[in-house]
């Protein structure tokens, strides 16, 4: 039909992704994930490598699992007792849900930064350095304030707050305060950071600054982002995931998804049609 | 939408109309703001006539009545020789004198019914208030001493409330001109009733105190504290943040919602059966009475802090755990205290309603006449509560008034407590 | 499957940015069969002899300029406002390149027309004419072929354009060879040849921009990028 000009592909079959999915040298080894709440299934089937240090990003309708998929990556599904996850899940070759894998162990290393910007009702400082205490990465005071320092310089935010950092959290403006907790997320040294729509309670400007900060972190960590907004997709990530209906429906290079998506249901997405 | 007119004219009656409906609006709006105001000063209105009502009925139970006698310990007229003998001290006539005393004023009533009207102007104990200052002091025998008697019920109600359409005075009229004459010769005084903040409960209205119903309602509030509390606090937070869902849990959280419907006499049944039947614990103690409110507060208890501990932003809980603190860690650093001030105004409320409660403790037998001040938890003793319902119960006229007055000092008690939670409170919020 | 244009880019949820696009589409549409016209009225004006329909051609131009302007504005304000991806994108960014192809096709006329008052005002030569009507009808069919294509989203057929372009450019060295043979014949002859051979020259211009058009309409269509690749690789992309 030489007149269309849709990709290739049009169907969803369950378990396939059209793209590159997969990886040679991967953090995050997932075959065959399957979410379910009660009966329901809530991620069908799901294949992914997600790379060292690459920042990938989640996009999708509402309610295409985008989410959940993030959230079986540190077990914060854990909590909801309906929830069943089936499949493999790797990190660094080790099963995420072996019933002997410490659960506090895992989400030290695959850090999270929330929707909404959740600060402790505390000080500054005690918000940054909570996580290093509960784990004992610090013996002592000076060490503390060293992890303290470094991951508010991280985060971009030192300049704003060294002078002070017993100020409560909650005091700060809404950008300030979701840095802080990229920040108290970095303070316990992750390798992974999974953040869950990290601006969509910003305005531009500071969504614009975390997104700065998303660019440098990815230096040194693997990221990956859930996200709403298309464009926040394309300017952060290297590669985009497109999720549909509990779907993987394709992962490709950034670039290569914006201009030229190789399914019909994530160019419709991405171009506006619907979502 | 054919022509421009008719646009403007359907527009022009459009905002006709929307001003029309707004004046209803308004009208409507103004008349629930009036319901609103209403309701208010009702409320405010009753507490008004409640607080006139009890204080001017009760502020009289903080002014006690006096006769103040120059007695002549005379032995003989005592039939007394040796005051440090005990066997003498029980045999002897001690109202001999405070009538001698009397006499002085009166020296007219000689006749056998005045001596006894004469005796019946000083309160009942009159007589046991000289026997005890002569057993502690044996050496008064024979001198001539300043006594401060309280007056009797009879002429403290003259005293205080003569014209007074709710009290009848029972006084006959030679005791009345007596009285008059007394007053304004000084000897019959009126002053602060420190009696009433310094002993217990007695017969006699003017011997009758408050201190140790007030010592036993903290002693009982102390064991409710200690014991539901923490239970209900911990409670909570297991059926909050650790109980699976199951029916099991679900079982247990109707059963705690039905509990706090319970009767409060029920409680008392309870009480009754297992502190003191099953365990021998003795009647009328604060320990039990303790218990069996805090088995009634539980339920108010594990209800508000479960509802402090649900409204934790789940934001919160998530942060925590995203860090990798575990389920103890996120419960104790952040739940916890956060959901510590709402837990204590829900405790501080249960309390209160256990601090007001009756029913249960007359089960248990707190509802005894005990005059000794509660010196421990194991020690009879009777509540605020109680001892108001003992005293509103009582014939004596005198007691009317110390029911307003035990009332007043239970407010006092209950504001003070909710003043004490809200300091707390604050300070808590402050913290966090 | 979406087999008109109206649906390949009028199903958003949008539908001002649908009206954004259609409009992005109708205008540079209007423009290329304004420019066609232009094109063939100059051809017309040369052979015909006519003056004051070259003249006419001239003055048109100006109106050619503004609408490339307006196009580019316009696409410039839905980058803004819709940020538009993928199909989308790539199609206003076809447009944007496009635009400034038609431009020059335009340019390319009004030059026409210059040689056609030129070669008027010179006296009739009728030497050379044959080889401008015969590009001119060939280049007028790219041309349009490309504009054609672009509405349709013709992939195939812009491919077919892109083949001719090769065809076009044998006939303009035949026909230069042609007219150089005229000015050896008779140096006379040189100045109005030169003009003539400017014209073709001209023409052939006006074809390598239908090329490009047609290149953009692949790119437009499958999302690859044929300009400066072999034939092979983008009979590939159309074949894919």
């Amino acid at each position: 039909m030489s007149i269309s000009m849709s990709p290739a592909e049009t169907t969803i079959e369950e378990g396939k992704t059209v793209g590159i999915p997969f990886s040679d040298d991967p953090k995050f080894h997932l075959r065959n994930v399957e979410v379910f709440y009660g009966e329901s299934p809530a991620i069908k089937n799901i294949s992914l490598d997600i790379a060292r240090n690459e920042v990938i990003a989640f996009i999708g309708p509402s309610g295409c699992g985008k989410s959940t998929f993030l959230r079986c990556l540190n077990r914060m599904n854990d909590s909801i007792e309906s929830c069943q996850i089936k499949g493999s899940l790797l990190l660094d070759g080790q099963d995420i849900y072996d019933p002997k894998r410490d659960v506090v162990e895992l989400r030290a290393r695959v850090g999270m930064v929330f929707q909404k910007p959740n600060p402790f009702p505390k000080s500054i400082y005690d918000n940054v350095a909570y996580g290093p205490r509960i784990h004992g990465l610090a013996n002592r005071k000076s060490d503390l304030d060293d992890i303290v320092e470094n991951s508010l310089r991280k985060a971009g935010l030192w300049n704003e707050v060294k002078d002070r950092l017993d100020a409560m959290a909650t005091g700060m403006s809404g950008g300030q305060q979701q840095r802080l907790c990229i920040a108290r997320a970095i303070a316990v040294s992750p390798e992974v950071v999974l953040m869950d729509e990290p601006c969509s309670a910003l305005d531009p400007i500071a969504t614009a600054r975390i997104e700065e900060l998303i660019a440098e972190l990815s230096e040194s960590y693997t990221i990956v982002i859930v996200t709403h907004s298309m464009q926040q997709a394309a300017r952060v990530s290297n590669r985009t995931a497109y999720f549909h209906l509990g779907h993987l429906v394709e992962v490709n290079d950034t670039s290569k998804v914006f201009t030229m998506p190789e399914h019909e249901l994530t160019e419709s997405y991405i171009t506006g049609r619907f979502g | 939408m054919t022509k421009p007119g008719s646009h403007a004219e359907r527009e022009g009656s459009q905002a006709e109309l929307i001003r029309r409906s707004l004046k209803r609006r308004y009208r409507k709006e103004r008349r629930f703001r009036l319901y609103g105001i209403t309701a208010i000063f009702i409320a405010l209105f009753s507490l008004v006539i409640l607080f006139t009502d009890i204080i001017s009925k009760g502020y009289t139970g903080f002014i006690k009545t006096t006769v103040t006698l120059e007695v002549h310990l005379d032995g003989e007229l005592m039939y007394l020789n040796d005051a440090a003998d005990p066997e003498q001290i029980a045999m002897a006539d001690f109202q001999a004198p405070i009538i001698k005393a009397m006499q002085a004023y009166f020296p007219e009533a000689s006749s056998r019914a005045d001596m006894r009207e004469l005796s019946r102007m000083t309160g009942s104990y009159a007589s046991n208030q000289v026997r005890d200052l002569l057993k502690e002091n044996p050496d008064w025998l024979g001198t001539t001493r300043t006594i401060e008697f309280p007056a009797h019920d009879t002429v403290s109600v003259y005293v205080k409330h003569a014209g007074d359409p709710g009290y009848s005075i029972r006084l006959t009229e030679q005791q009345q001109r007596w009285t008059d004459e007394l007053l304004s010769k000084g000897v019959i005084d009126t002053g602060f009733n420190d009696v009433f903040f310094t002993s217990g409960d007695s017969r006699e209205p003017s011997n009758a105190g408050i201190l140790g119903a007030l010592v036993g309602s903290l002693l009982t509030m102390g064991i409710t504290l200690v014991i539901a509390f923490p239970v209900g606090v911990a409670a909570a937070i297991y059926l909050e943040e650790f109980a699976p869902s199951n029916r099991l849990t679900d079982f247990i959280e109707v059963n705690i919602n039905n509990l706090a419907a319970v009767p409060s006499i029920i409680f008392g049944l309870l009480g009754l059966a297992v502190f003191i039947g099953l365990f021998g614990m003795p009647r009328s103690v604060p320990v039990v009475g303790g218990l069996v409110l805090a088995l009634m507060t539980l339920p108010t208890i594990i209800i508000s802090s479960r509802a402090a501990i649900k409204s934790v932003p789940p934001s919160i809980r998530e942060a925590a755990e995203g860090i990798g603190a575990s389920k103890m860690q996120v419960v104790l650093h952040h739940v916890l205290p956060l959901a510590m001030p709402g837990m204590l105004t829900g405790s501080i409320i249960g309390m209160a309603q256990a601090l007001g409660e009756t029913a249960p403790l007359l089960l248990i037998g707190m509802v005894a006449f005990i005059v000794e001040i509660p010196d421990g938890f194991f020690s009879s003793a009777t509540v605020l509560p109680v001892q108001i319902f003992i005293w509103a119960g009582s014939a004596e006229q005198g007691f009317v008034e110390l029911a307003s007055a035990g009332i007043m000092v239970l407010l006092a008690f209950l504001i003070t407590m909710n003043a004490f939670a809200i300091w707390l409170r604050k300070r808590l919020e402050r913290r966090w | 499957m979406p087999t008109k244009k109206d649906d390949v880019y009028g199903d958003h949820i949008s539908n001002r940015f649908n009206d954004e696009l259609l409009a992005l589409q109708t205008r540079f549409l209007k423009m290329g069969g304004l420019v066609e016209t232009q094109i063939d009225s100059a051809v017309k004006a040369l052979i015909e002899g006519d003056g004051q329909l070259a003249e006419e051609i001239r003055s048109k131009d100006k109106l050619v300029d503004r609408m490339e302007m307006d196009i580019d504005e316009e696409a410039m304000l839905i980058i803004a406002r819709r940020q538009p991806t993928a199909r989308d994108l790539r199609l206003v960014i076809s447009v944007i390149r496009m635009v400034a192809d038609l431009e020059r096709v335009g340019d390319e006329a009004k030059k026409i027309a210059k040689f056609a008052i030129k070669l008027l005002d010179e006296g009739q030569s009728p030497q050379g004419y044959v080889e401008v009507r015969n590009i001119s009808a060939h280049v007028m069919t790219m041309l349009h072929d490309s504009l054609d294509a672009f509405a349709r989203l013709d992939s195939e057929q812009a491919l077919r354009v892109m083949k001719e372009d090769k065809r076009v450019d044998e006939e303009y060295q035949a026909a230069a060879r042609t007219l150089l043979t005229f000015m050896m014949e008779d140096p006379r002859n040189i100045s109005r040849c030169m003009s003539v051979m400017w014209v073709l020259r001209s023409l052939e211009r006006v074809g390598d921009h239908a090329c490009n058009i047609a290149e953009n309409v692949i790119f437009m269509v499958k999302g690859e990028d044929v300009r400066h690749t072999p034939m092979e690789e983008a009979e590939r992309v159309v074949g894919r």
